[in-house]
């Protein structure tokens, strides 16, 4: 059936909006596959600026393009000024490549990139015209499908889709497809398709599970219906003979990372207590020099791009890093491309691979996360850095002529004192005394440090999942507290949003309860909660009230090591017992070592998933 | 490279060291939505796709050495639009023009490639004329209905545009050297608007049109704006086309 093709109706509309670049398609890479027998569409629920240079949807776009009979396109939230126009002209959510409804695909796939893109979900499907709950949705519509970083606790949106995808989506999708393909051949009903989709590994139906509550208290999740009890994250065994996309959609707009990347690594197994990734997507698995240097000279050469990126959690701890560099370096020099490492390790390392990469040219701002301010504090994190390590680095950087560093922090960590959070303060003094001793005296009025703090918040699936998050009053005191520590002279201080955190908070580690909320959210017009000058925490707050939630129950309570938590029934390979003791070594500062280059530390990814550690040029694993 | 080429590569490198090649190309159909900008970068990306060996320029940033003619803003299509672009290797330009071919989205695709002198001046300063396509559509948009609104507009002598919140005189009699031609296809009034363009700022057509709609009370809007041709102004007031 070939798709309504609703340009017509767009184009007028387009001199009343901003950007129209957003909406016009046609650019360089994009696939006009036609009529293909089975369509999907994937959406990423912000702006096409926020989400074109999404690395995930790359690469499944260019994989299902690839399948025959197949048809992949890509969908974007409009900004608030189109999707006004056209709810005005009753136009729906439409795709890009063929300008056709999202409402008459085969499969809609919403990536889910952070929690506060919540709402935007919402509005994605009713701009769509697409029933919000799966369960009320009929045997027309499109299978509704999540997946992305939020899917390792979507209990909070399980409501709004028909399956989430845990894990790695390269081969699980086609998987996906395949099963679905096959259902309507058969002419499966929607029931009976849902069915056979949660027999697909690492695909989690919500429909088939249900809450159990026991006085009212959430008591754990039970698979009905012959649905896995568990539901196992997948995961690409072999990385480095995937191909990476490398003739990929290349924007006309300025979208945010606006360059090649090149995915070099995927997982990282330095073990931050706090971060959720780190945990998640392991184990480490490298690409080697050969297939970065092969996707690199064919991505440059596809895309025109005069940037290309070197992307992974933490690019700088590949193994071979240096190597690539330096071949990279040579092969690029005199076309005027330029390289960037998104992330550098704190240590002088870091600032010899930034040196690489920016050669004689410019040397824009460095950034390192130390975390914490003080030692006790970094040991209980599991960040394992020095402060000897972090002022080498900064050392480094400012004789080698760099100017500005930023660095990260968090306050609310697990057993922060005031001291603690005084000692981000006292840490930033030295780091700014060494920045200025190895500057020439004629040049330190131009050293800034730029300091950014944000709250933590505790993730599923990390030893800190049972923690509480320290409640607003406290974050804000702490806040002060560390204002009033802090240098003022050559020192930019930026906050997380103190409300902003504590609203992911609630979304980060809530049930199923939370979608009443998210609704009525919604609902009462919240949307884009990730742009500053959008978000209402009191429409939050009043939509929790309104559904008898109690956030800081959510977000501010200790939980019992042996209480049932929203995503027990979805496993990212992590052993519960490993969680439990990474905790109880956090709570006496007790660090433990990176796996990939230290021994086995007991998380049980590798065997859980049958996988295992891959350094490139290195046969161990 | 063929032996021709290398000679003439020889000869001009030694000459100014870089080769100046003059594209000609349109800005069509869905890409007229594109800001100039944007159209900028995606031109350099098409020369980089192509494999042109560009000339990178000197400095702390080193980027593509490339030029453009003046800006077309959002939503207005071009027929007739230039770049120059400087290689460092001496290639027959239609094989420059047959790789840009390969390696530019079709709604902005190069239509002609020229080696320019050196010494030539830019592009965006040598452009001053532009020629304009206005099309009106709506209940009131008859040919003879368009053109008394321009008339009538146009007779007051000066047209006043907000731009950023200041005011902006245009002296009309300046702004367009030549009476503007109105003509009826498929139902639409189309409008041929010569516009001269200086440093100080231009006329934007559609704005002129727009303006002389509501002037007139016509029950009328702009639905399309096309540039569709731009010249070079000799010191003999010539019009010569940059090609």
């Amino acid at each position: 059936m070939t798709p309504a093709d609703l340009w017509p109706r767009i184009e007028p509309l387009l001199n009343r909006v901003e950007r129209p670049s957003r909406y016009v398609d046609r650019e360089w890479g994009a696939c006009h596959s036609g009529d293909a027998e089975y369509r999907a569409v994937l959406v990423y629920p912000d702006t096409y600026e926020i989400g074109q240079a999404n690395q995930a949807i790359a690469i499944l776009y260019a994989i299902l393009n690839t399948l025959p009979d197949v048809a992949a396109e890509r969908a974007y939230l409009p900004w608030a000024d189109m999707s006004a126009l056209m709810r005005e002209a009753a136009i729906p959510l439409f795709s890009l490549e063929s300008c056709a409804p999202l409402g008459g695909f085969d499969l809609v796939g919403i990536t889910l990139p952070y929690e506060l893109s919540y709402s935007n979900v919402l509005e994605t499907l009713d701009l769509a015209d697409i029933p919000l709950r799966a369960v009320d949705r009929g045997e027309g519509d499109p299978l509704v499908i999540g997946g992305g970083p939020c899917a390792f606790n979507p209990e909070p949106v399980a409501a709004f889709f028909d399956a989430i995808l845990i894990g790695e989506g390269e081969e699980a999708l086609v998987e996906i497809v395949a099963a679905h393909r096959s259902a309507k051949a058969r002419g499966a009903s929607r029931g009976e398709t849902l069915r056979q989709l949660s027999q697909v590994a690492g695909v989690y139906v919500p429909s088939l599970y249900v809450e159990r509550r026991a006085d009212g208290i959430f008591a754990g999740v039970e698979a009905i219906g012959g649905a896995p009890t568990v539901v196992v994250k997948r995961v690409v065994a072999d990385f480095d003979a995937l191909e990476p996309p490398t003739c990929g959609v290349v924007p006309f707009m300025d979208v945010v990372h606006d360059r090649f990347g090149i995915e070099v690594l995927r997982g990282c197994t330095r073990g931050c207590r706090f971060c959720q990734a780190g945990m998640v997507y392991r184990p480490v698995r490298e690409r080697t020099p050969d297939s970065i240097m092969r996707a690199a000279v064919a991505g440059l050469a596809c895309t025109g791009y005069d940037e290309i990126s070197l992307t992974s959690l933490s690019t700088t701890d590949h193994s071979q890093l240096e190597e690539v560099l330096r071949r990279l370096s040579r092969r690029l020099a005199g076309s005027g491309v330029s390289v960037s490492l998104p992330s550098l390790r704190v240590d002088s390392f870091g600032v010899e691979m930034a040196r690489l990469v920016a050669g004689g040219g410019k040397k824009s701002g460095l950034t390192f996360a130390p975390e914490a301010g003080t030692q006790r504090m970094r040991d209980v994190v599991n960040k394992n850095v020095s402060e000897d390590d972090l002022l080498g680095a900064v050392q480094r950087a400012f004789e080698a002529g760099w100017r500005r560093v930023k660095l990260y922090f968090m306050i609310g960590l697990p057993t922060e004192t005031d001291s603690d959070v005084v000692g981000i303060g006292e840490l930033v003094t030295r780091v700014l005394a060494v920045a200025k001793a190895a500057t020439p005296p004629n040049a330190r009025g131009s050293v800034r440090i730029a300091v950014s703090v944000s709250t933590f918040i505790p993730k599923a699936h990390t030893p800190f999942q049972w923690e509480p998050q320290i409640p607003l009053a406290e974050v804000r005191r702490r806040q002060t507290l560390l204002r009033e520590s802090m240098p003022r002279k050559g020192v930019e201080l930026h906050w997380h949003d103190s409300d902003v955190s504590f609203l992911e908070g609630v979304m980060a580690r809530g049930g199923r309860e939370i979608a009443d909320v998210i609704e009525t959210a919604w609902r009462a017009g919240a949307r884009f909660d990730a742009w500053t000058e959008c978000f209402s925490l009191q429409t939050w707050l009043d939509a929790l009230a309104n559904n008898g939630v109690d956030p800081s129950a959510v977000a501010n309570r200790e939980r019992l090591v042996d209480e049932p938590l929203p995503w027990d029934h979805l496993s990212a390979g992590l052993d519960r017992g490993f969680l439990v003791a990474e905790r109880e070594r956090a709570l006496v500062a007790t660090v433990t070592p990176d796996c990939s280059f230290e021994g086995c530390t007991g998380c049980e990814v590798c065997d859980e998933l049958a996988v295992e550690i891959r350094l490139a040029g290195d046969s161990r694993g | 490279m063929n032996l021709r080429s290398r000679f003439v590569w020889r000869v001009i490198r030694v000459a100014n060291g870089e080769f100046r090649l003059r594209i000609h190309y349109h800005k069509a159909g869905r890409l007229r939505w594109l800001s100039h900008l944007e159209v900028l970068h995606a031109l350099e990306r098409a020369v980089r796709r192509a494999g042109l060996a560009y000339a990178v320029t000197q400095g702390f940033s080193p980027h593509m050495k490339v030029a453009f003619g003046p800006a077309l803003p959002v939503g207005t299509a071009g027929d007739n639009e230039y770049y120059d672009v400087w290689l460092t290797r001496y290639t027959e330009a239609s094989e420059v023009l047959s790789s840009l071919r390969d390696s530019t989205p079709h709604d902005l695709a190069p239509l002609g490639a020229k080696y320019v002198g050196d010494s030539e001046p830019s592009l965006g300063a040598a452009i001053t004329i532009a020629v304009y396509r206005v099309t009106v559509a709506g209940e009131e948009s008859t040919s003879s209905q368009v053109r008394m609104a321009l008339e009538s507009l146009v007779g007051l002598g000066s047209l006043t545009v907000q731009r950023k919140g200041k005011d902006k005189v245009f002296d009309l009699a300046r702004s367009l050297p030549k009476e503007a031609c109105v003509s009826e296809k498929d139902g639409r009034s189309e409008v041929e608007i010569v516009v001269r363009m200086g440093p100080e700022g231009s006329l934007r057509p559609e704005v002129l049109v727009s303006q002389a709609l509501s002037h007139a009370s016509l029950d009328a809007t702009v639905s399309h704006t096309t540039r569709t041709d731009t010249f070079i102004e000799t010191t003999e007031g010539n019009w010569a086309r940059p090609v």
